[in-house]
């Protein structure tokens, strides 16, 4: 079936065509929210939010930009205010600790193993990713789309709606606060 | 200076280690469990309403609000309670003392 045909068997409901975008465009969707949440658990459940969206809004896409465009801003969106909810949550832990709800499911595993990463290289992603939470959202963004995604810096800037100028100054702010954010880890975890 | 390189190497190794990592991979079950979330969509008016009274945030402030009534109504009573008090005792003490004054009228009747 093709894209446009897709879409316009969704925009009718059909549920074959909803099982076919589920299949073409899952592991895009999870592995964006995977790279800005770093947790499987909550980028599947991003992931079952943004098919849900998707499936209760195509009528709104007109078609301005390309479908996978339109996909990747609401994965995005989904993962961010996945993100501010959860940091929300931590901070009114104590609160809810005190009327006895269970704050164990809001601590944050230390290490994140991405599983597409090479075996040999998965030390120095996991303290990648580390470094990933400290920098700004439009920079981990840009990075994300970029190294994990394989998207060019043109398609990058399509997707965060700015201008291909832009996208290269957040590429290199990211990559000198990682390298900044690196640097110190490095002098804490390796004095000698 | 040879520790400085050392670390250099390290950060441009941590930089690049995601660079051809392979895509992951949801869990198989995400389309039932999206086909479920999407029959959860259409839930009636009254579950929307329940869910919109049962957020934490909502739910505070309505329990701050029934508090804060309650406050007012007690400090309401209190004070209407005070008022009545003291009209009470005037009325009384007006009572016990006779403090009605006689007019001229009720000496001039008198026999």
């Amino acid at each position: 079936m093709e894209q446009p045909e897709l879409i316009t068997q969704l925009k009718l409901g059909d549920e074959s065509a909803f099982t076919k975008l589920v299949d073409e465009y899952q592991d895009m969707v999870y592995n964006t929210a995977l790279g800005i949440v770093q947790q499987a658990d909550d980028a599947d459940d991003i992931t079952q939010e943004v098919f849900i969206q998707i499936y209760q809004s195509i009528s709104s896409f007109k078609g301005d930009s390309k479908f996978s465009t339109w996909l990747y801003r609401i994965t995005l969106s989904k993962a961010l205010d996945h993100e501010k909810k959860k940091k929300r949550k931590k901070r009114f832990g104590f609160v809810q600790s005190l009327f006895g709800a269970d704050g164990e499911e809001q601590s944050h595993p230390v290490e994140f193993n991405h599983p597409g990463v090479q075996m040999e290289k998965k030390e120095k992603a996991n303290e990648l990713f580390n470094a990933l939470k400290q920098i700004p959202d439009k920079q981990r963004i840009a990075f994300t789309l970029h190294k994990l995604e394989g998207q060019s810096y043109q398609e990058v800037a399509e997707i965060m709606n700015t201008s291909l100028y832009a996208v290269e100054s957040l590429m290199g702010r990211a990559k000198a606060n990682l390298r900044t954010a690196l640097k110190k880890y490095y002098d804490i975890n390796n004095p000698g | 200076m040879k520790m400085q390189e050392n670390i250099d190497k390290m950060i441009e190794e941590a930089l690049n280690s995601v660079d051809d990592a392979q895509r992951a991979a949801p869990r198989p079950f995400c389309l039932p469990v999206s086909m479920h979330g999407m029959a959860r969509g259409t839930e009636s008016v009254w579950e929307k309403a329940g869910r919109f009274i049962a957020r934490p945030s909502i739910a505070f402030t309505g329990l701050c609000l029934i508090v804060l009534l309650n406050v007012m109504v007690v400090m309401f009573n209190k004070k209407s309670d005070t008022a009545t008090v003291a009209e009470q005792t005037v009325q009384t003490q007006s009572d016990e003392f006779s403090y009605t004054a006689i007019t001229i009228y009720d000496n001039d009747n008198t026999p």
